[in-house]
């Protein structure tokens, strides 16, 4: 493998280079696969649509400039599913997608196969219009884009070549924009000009030289007029600057060479002087022109102004259209309404709502029902493989990641068909076919190529529906895969958190926590009532989640506390026993602050609030602080930005609420502590699998991050449970 | 891929050949190492160092610019949110000579990327790019492959104090920050004996191994538990736990008496000392072979952990002028990647910048002293503009013989002030000399009140600088009180200043006065009452509740104003909206709840120029 790498390597980024100049790029040596760029975007678009419009299920994958824009935004187990929701949501406003995989999917029922038409955008937000409004900004993660050099990204193909798009809403911007400059453009101009008084003796003679030039002009043009014959001859005015000619089926002068002040001051003579002639700005391709028409009459003027200003409008919307780009591939998925899989897509999801449709909404419900419009049906190919029963023993427990479950899943066709496996029947063939060129057999392409994730995804999805007893021989192609009744009920349910198995339906908006198959897995967090926790943040950084856990039990009595989990080295999470305690916990603190006697310093939550910087909340104020847009590095510095002047904010604690929680915890008390530790025994055994998982070296992107972060889980928790 | 990307630059190089002319060295990881020893000695021998950044953005919106209507204090945290959020990508480093009009130069290209080299969240988690900006360096064939995969890593100085105790190596103790102890109490005599005794016997433990070789290894490693041995290197150490860096004194001092005793400070994880290491050398040479040991050590890794950082220190240490065109956006970049971040306020930040950088010239500020403001907005202008008014031939070189020029030539910026700052020079008859001599006193008039501009923004002279120089360019640019100026927004979108100056002109008394307006962005106008006390009398009409005609209906409209402790709150407290209007609603709102005390108005000034407002054509 390893070997291979340079090869590998070189053959990518010559079929990037070429891209731009050749649009084929199917290269014996390297899998094949459609790389687009700005330049052959327009016809990869319209084969792209008829692939789309013949295909059963189109599999995308994104790749982006970062996940997290903060350490303690990334993802955690102490995450409510709002606050994930929240985090997801900065995530796809702030970072940009470079990289856009999609590979439509075709039962071919002649071959008894499927053929693949893997595609991979090259797309970069450029500004493309004047005023694209202020979304012109991204973020890179460091370690991100580190990442993407690790799997031979090529950026200068992306930020020199990519394609460009525009959002709906932002689309919709522009032309509110075109539309009202074009509005009152015209006369505004006039506005401008009148404004402006001619004092200067320099001026004052240009204007008058300019006048003469002008009625001389006109002169001519009615005396030709009269005898009817010699127009061209007459026209001795060779000179550059101010050149005859015809606009709009009127004899015009093009004003070249002039400055703006000049133009400025022509405009101002045209006004004052010329009943029977106009001026003109007329913006062209890349350049703008002015001119000077003659007109017959006033309603000429009129008729004229109107012609012009149609078809700048007109034009303006052009170029609107066209910096629309890559959206126009999203708009193609949206209105064919076809299946799209995803491999644990929520993210993939929220980043094409949030660049290629709308703003996202500020609730994970209705940002659900939102993506349901433009995408009736997605699959998941991770909730998938998690969810069934017959796949999860195909999977032997090995890791869904992208790369690995392709592995196991299609060994078939990681290498296409030079493997010797034998046509089992339950091996599904699949064909790839690049600019109607089809081949069976390639090498593998590229981990972490958006192009070749979503084929492998697509694969994955295929396969795992062989499994599912669907069977594509008897599949008719006007039937919609997506209303197929086997896969009902995995539609449209996304992980918005794979840590704690949370999932989504899209058609719904409701949420659920999804087990991981086995059953001993369903009650992990359900110990995790955020109701019981409080954030605490500003305090020594020397000071260690033990030692606070320490603080707390000093006064609060030894099982006070159930963990404390690091947010970041600024902040933690304490969980406590009751709810009760929490309002205890404040009150105790905010009084402490107060009172600032010698005996408060003895005080064993002294240690805790030294330095005088400590603010404690309960977990709302946590979701408040997720969801500003400013994103420091330390959690203490983002809640100053935020605005918190505050030490402490006290909950209410309602007593009658606190009594029956508290009776109902102690009742519970026991099957709570088991619950607990043997959450933490899986908690364990699931860093293992994951560290193994991590040896494969084959994990997608999305997974990657997911076992970081469970492996980040497991030392807190380690650390927590000193 | 190399020659493909080569017919790429190719193509660009014609579009800008007069841009490679210059051969620059490029600098990337594989022989940062070559050129860091070479410019060593180049920085050595030049007079001055001119440098230019070139980053993934400038400012979010337009107003976030700095401009002229900012006092050092708004422009400073302009720049500062600016250089927080942003990268450097390429940093061009020019040691150069000027004497008699001829200037030899040494231009060196230097690719950065902030890559987390030691895994510990640094130099940086994230940072912003300006697609526009990232867009215009791809139109000058930028190649961002080569950054990203192949750019030099660095941390500041702060960040490599940081990273040291992090990866907890033990370190060498400094002989400078030992103070002799105060009083001796009896717990620290104590403490001492017991340590002491601990070190004797673990001391002729280790002296009888080497004795009696009869022990098996069971004893051997039973010993070594016992008595706490390890091993450091080949030689035989012992850690000795501390508590306070009290006792880490008395550690060292007691281990001082001893004459083949090397002591090792163990830094802790959250700062401080978690434990003294004792390393036992053999004879007086080898301890002086362990000390020298140690010391290349710590070279070896300072230099894996500065990165390009080295040539910042190289720099700052050379003492050299350092020569900038944006001084304020260079150097705030400079403070907040290399050396530490940024302080809250514009004073600390010059005295800390004074402290690595003594002298300081910006290009920028030196050609607005010769020539009218709107000539001079950027390089290549201010070049073109020396060009056609003064004859100051410079004869340049660069005398770089080993640069393979392979199209790929960047940082020729750099070059371009090196060459703009001799014109200068010849004009204004500055000489290398008077700069160097350190006596500013002696130096050329013309050259006091340049140096070390950074104080001011590029436009704004601070409020110490002597009338004189002043009048040399107030031709078109008047000195306006913050106290008359006025912030309105809230109007209608896609209204002009001059639309704007006939509605308020109608609108009310105060306004038959003579004052201006012009417009910061598209959502809010500044206005000039050039009767002093005009705009306290338009504030507190529009802050009270009776309005008529004209004015009420544009401020049920919901136009409103403020005045410019408002827009200094704005810069203060960090409310980069992308459009002012939106930011100084922002600072209304929260600033109910803050004092005035916060904004005990230094008495400031701000310089009224036509010329230098944002022009809504550019936007």
């Amino acid at each position: 493998m390893k070997k291979q790498w340079p090869v590998r390597a070189l053959s990518r980024a010559l079929s990037s280079s070429t891209s731009t100049s050749t649009t084929t790029t199917t290269n014996t040596s390297s899998f094949p696969l459609k790389h687009v760029t700005k330049s052959n975007f327009e016809s990869a678009l319209s084969s792209l649509s008829d692939h789309v419009r013949a295909a059963d299920f189109i599999a995308i994958d994104l790749e982006m400039t970062g996940v997290t824009s903060a350490p303690w935004r990334d993802s955690f187990e102490f995450d409510r599913f709002d606050v994930r929701y929240l985090k997801v949501k900065d995530s796809a406003e702030k970072f940009a997608v470079v990289q856009f995989g999609v590979c439509p999917f075709r039962w071919d029922p002649l071959k008894f196969s499927f053929v693949a038409h893997p595609h991979n955008f090259f797309i970069y937000p450029r500004q493309e219009l004047p005023f694209d409004g202020p979304a012109n900004e991204f973020l890179c993660q460091t370690t991100s884009l580190d990442f993407l050099a690790k799997y031979q990204f090529d950026f200068n193909a992306c930020i020199h070549e990519g394609v460009s798009y525009l959002s709906r809403e932002q689309e919709v911007e522009a032309l509110k924009r075109a539309n009202l400059i074009y509005e009152d453009g015209l006369s505004d101009s006039l506005k401008e000009a009148r404004d402006m008084k001619v004092v200067n003796v320099v001026d004052v003679l240009f204007s008058e030289r300019m006048k003469n030039r002008l009625s001389e002009w006109c002169g001519g043009l009615l005396q030709e007029r009269n005898r009817g014959s010699e127009f061209q001859g007459s026209s001795k005015d060779s000179e550059q600057k101010f050149r005859t000619v015809f606009f709009k089926m009127r004899p015009a002068v093009s004003l070249n060479g002039f400055s703006s002040h000049q133009l400025r001051l022509i405009q101002l003579v045209v006004k004052k002087h010329f009943k029977d002639l106009a001026y003109l700005h007329v913006s062209g391709e890349n350049s703008s022109q002015q001119f000077i028409v003659y007109v017959d009459s006033e309603s000429d003027k009129k008729l004229l102004m109107r012609e012009v200003k149609e078809e700048q409008c007109k034009h303006e919307e052009l170029k609107i259209k066209a910096a629309v780009g890559f959206r126009h591939v999203i708009d193609l998925l949206s209105s064919e309404k076809k299946l799209i899989v995803g491999h644990n897509c929520f993210l993939d999801i929220a980043h094409i709502y949030s660049k290629f449709l709308w703003p996202l909404p500020s609730t994970g419900e209705e940002f659900a029902s939102s993506v349901n419009n433009y995408f009736p049906s997605v699959i998941d190919t991770k909730v998938l493989l998690n969810s069934n029963n017959v796949l999860q023993q195909l999977m032997k427990k090995s890791s869904t990641a992208l790369s690995s479950a392709f592995s196991v899943l299609c060994p078939q066709i990681v290498l296409g068909s030079k493997s010797s496996y034998l046509p089992l029947q339950s091996r599904v063939k699949v064909e790839v076919e690049v600019d109607d060129k089809r081949s069976s057999s390639w090498n593998s392409g590229v981990k972490h190529e958006a192009g070749y994730d979503a084929f492998m995804t697509g694969c994955i999805f295929a396969q795992a529906c062989s499994h599912l007893d669907i069977d594509f021989k008897l599949h008719s192609p006007s039937e919609n895969l997506a209303h197929n009744e086997k896969l009902e009920k995995h539609i449209n349910r996304l992980y918005v958190s794979w840590i704690n198995g949370d999932v989504i339906n899209l058609s719904t908006g409701n949420r659920t926590s999804e087990s991981f198959g086995s059953n001993n897995h369903k009650m992990r967090y359900t110990n995790i009532c955020f109701k019981h926790i409080v954030l605490i943040w500003g305090f020594q950084s020397k000071i260690k989640a033990r030692e606070i856990r320490e603080c707390i039990s000093k006064v609060l009595g030894p099982s006070s506390v159930t963990s404390v989990y690091h947010v970041d080295e600024s902040a933690v999470f304490v969980h406590f026993s009751k709810a009760g305690l929490v309002s205890k916990f404040l009150a105790l603190k905010e009084r402490l602050e107060r009172t600032n006697d010698p005996i408060s310093v003895l005080h064993p939550l002294a240690k805790l609030l030294e330095g005088g910087n400590t603010r404690a909340a309960s977990y709302e104020t946590y979701k408040e602080i997720c969801s500003s847009p400013i994103s420091k590095v330390l959690f203490a510095d983002q809640a100053e930005a935020f605005g918190i002047k505050w030490k402490t904010k006290l909950v209410e604690s309602k007593v009658e609420a606190a009594n029956t929680q508290e009776s109902k915890n102690l009742h519970e008390g026991n099957s709570m502590n088991s619950d607990s530790d043997s959450a933490q025994e899986t908690n364990k055994k699931k860093l293992n699998k994951v560290t193994n998982d991590s040896s494969y070296d084959q994990l997608s992107r999305n997974e990657i991050v997911d076992s970081f972060y469970t492996s980040e889980n497991v030392e807190r928790i380690r650390t927590s449970n000193f | 891929m190399v020659p493909l990307l080569q017919r790429r630059l190719f193509c660009n190089k014609s579009f800008h050949q007069n841009h490679c002319q210059w051969p620059i060295k490029q600098v990337t990881k594989s022989n940062f190492d070559d050129s860091l020893s070479e410019i060593k000695q180049r920085i050595s021998t030049s007079d001055f160092v001119a440098v230019f950044l070139q980053n993934t953005g400038s400012s979010s919106s337009p107003w976030q610019r700095v401009s002229a209507f900012d006092t050092p204090d708004t422009a400073y945290s302009k720049a500062k949110s600016a250089a927080e959020r942003f990268q450097t990508l390429q940093f061009a480093v020019c040691p150069f000579t000027f004497q008699a009009s001829k200037l030899t130069a040494y231009p060196y290209n230097f690719h950065l990327f902030p890559r987390d080299e030691l895994k510990l969240g640094m130099p940086s988690y994230s940072f912003t790019c300006q697609t526009s900006s990232l867009t215009s360096m791809a139109r000058e064939g930028f190649d961002f492959n080569a950054c990203i995969y192949d750019g030099i890593s660095y941390l500041s100085r702060a960040q490599e104090y940081a990273a040291k105790v992090r990866i907890g190596n033990p370190m060498p103790v400094d002989h400078k920050t030992k103070s002799s102890s105060p009083t001796t109490t009896v717990a620290d005599t104590v403490f001492v004996e017991r340590i002491r005794t601990r070190v004797r016997h673990w001391k002729n433990a280790c002296t009888d191994i080497s004795t009696t070789k009869s022990d098996d290894a069971f004893v051997r490693s039973l010993r070594k538990i016992v008595l706490g041995s390890e091993k450091y290197g080949s030689r035989p150490s012992i850690t000795i736990d501390v508590c306070s860096e009290r006792q880490v004194q008395l550690v060292l001092e007691m281990l001082e008496q001893s004459d083949n005793l090397v002591p090792l400070l163990v830094p802790a994880k959250s700062g401080g000392t978690q434990s003294v290491r004792a390393v036992l050398t053999s004879s007086q040479e080898d301890k002086n072979l362990l000390k020298m040991e140690l010391q290349n050590l710590e070279v070896d890794q300072t230099k894996r952990v500065r990165g390009f950082r080295e040539v910042i220190d190289l720099i700052s240490a050379s003492q050299k002028p350092v020569v900038s065109y944006n001084s304020l956006n260079d150097f705030t970049f400079i403070h907040s990647k290399f050396i530490a971040p940024l302080p809250p306020t514009v004073d600390e930040f010059t005295n800390s910048l004074h402290l690595a950088f003594p002298v300081v010239l910006d290009v920028n500020h030196l050609v607005k002293n010769i020539g009218p403001v709107r000539k001079t907005t950027n390089i290549s202008a201010a070049m073109s503009y020396l060009k056609n008014r003064f004859f100051a031939p410079v004869d340049m070189e660069i005398p770089h013989e080993d640069v393979v020029n392979e199209g790929n030539n960047h940082g020729h910026n750099v070059v371009k002030i090196c060459h703009l700052f001799g014109k200068l020079c010849s004009v204004l008859k500055i000489t290398a000399s008077a700069i160097q001599s350190g006596d500013h006193h002696l130096a050329s008039s013309a050259l006091q009140g340049y140096e070390n501009v950074f104080k001011l923004c590029p436009n704004i002279p601070q409020e110490s600088t002597n009338e004189e120089d002043i009048r040399i360019w107030t031709n078109n640019t008047r000195k306006v009180s913050c106290q008359d100026v006025v912030f309105l927004w809230g109007f209608k979108k896609g209204t002009t200043a001059g639309m704007l100056k006939s509605l308020l002109q109608g609108s009310h008394e105060v306004f038959t006065e003579e004052f201006d307006i012009r417009l910061v962005d598209r959502s809010c106008a500044i206005v000039v009452f050039w009767q002093p006390g005009s705009s306290q009398t338009f504030l507190d009409i529009m802050n009270g509740t009776d309005f008529s005609g004209k004015l009420r209906e544009m401020v049920s409209e919901g136009v409103r104003a403020s005045g410019y402790e408002a827009y200094k709150r704005v810069c203060s407290s960090g409310l980069w909206e992308s459009e002012l209007a939106d930011s100084l609603d922002k600072a209304l709102a929260s600033s109910e709840c803050i004092s005035e005390r916060e904004f005990e108005s230094k008495p400031s000034e701000i310089y009224w120029c036509s010329e230098l407002m944002i022009n809504l054509d550019d936007l």
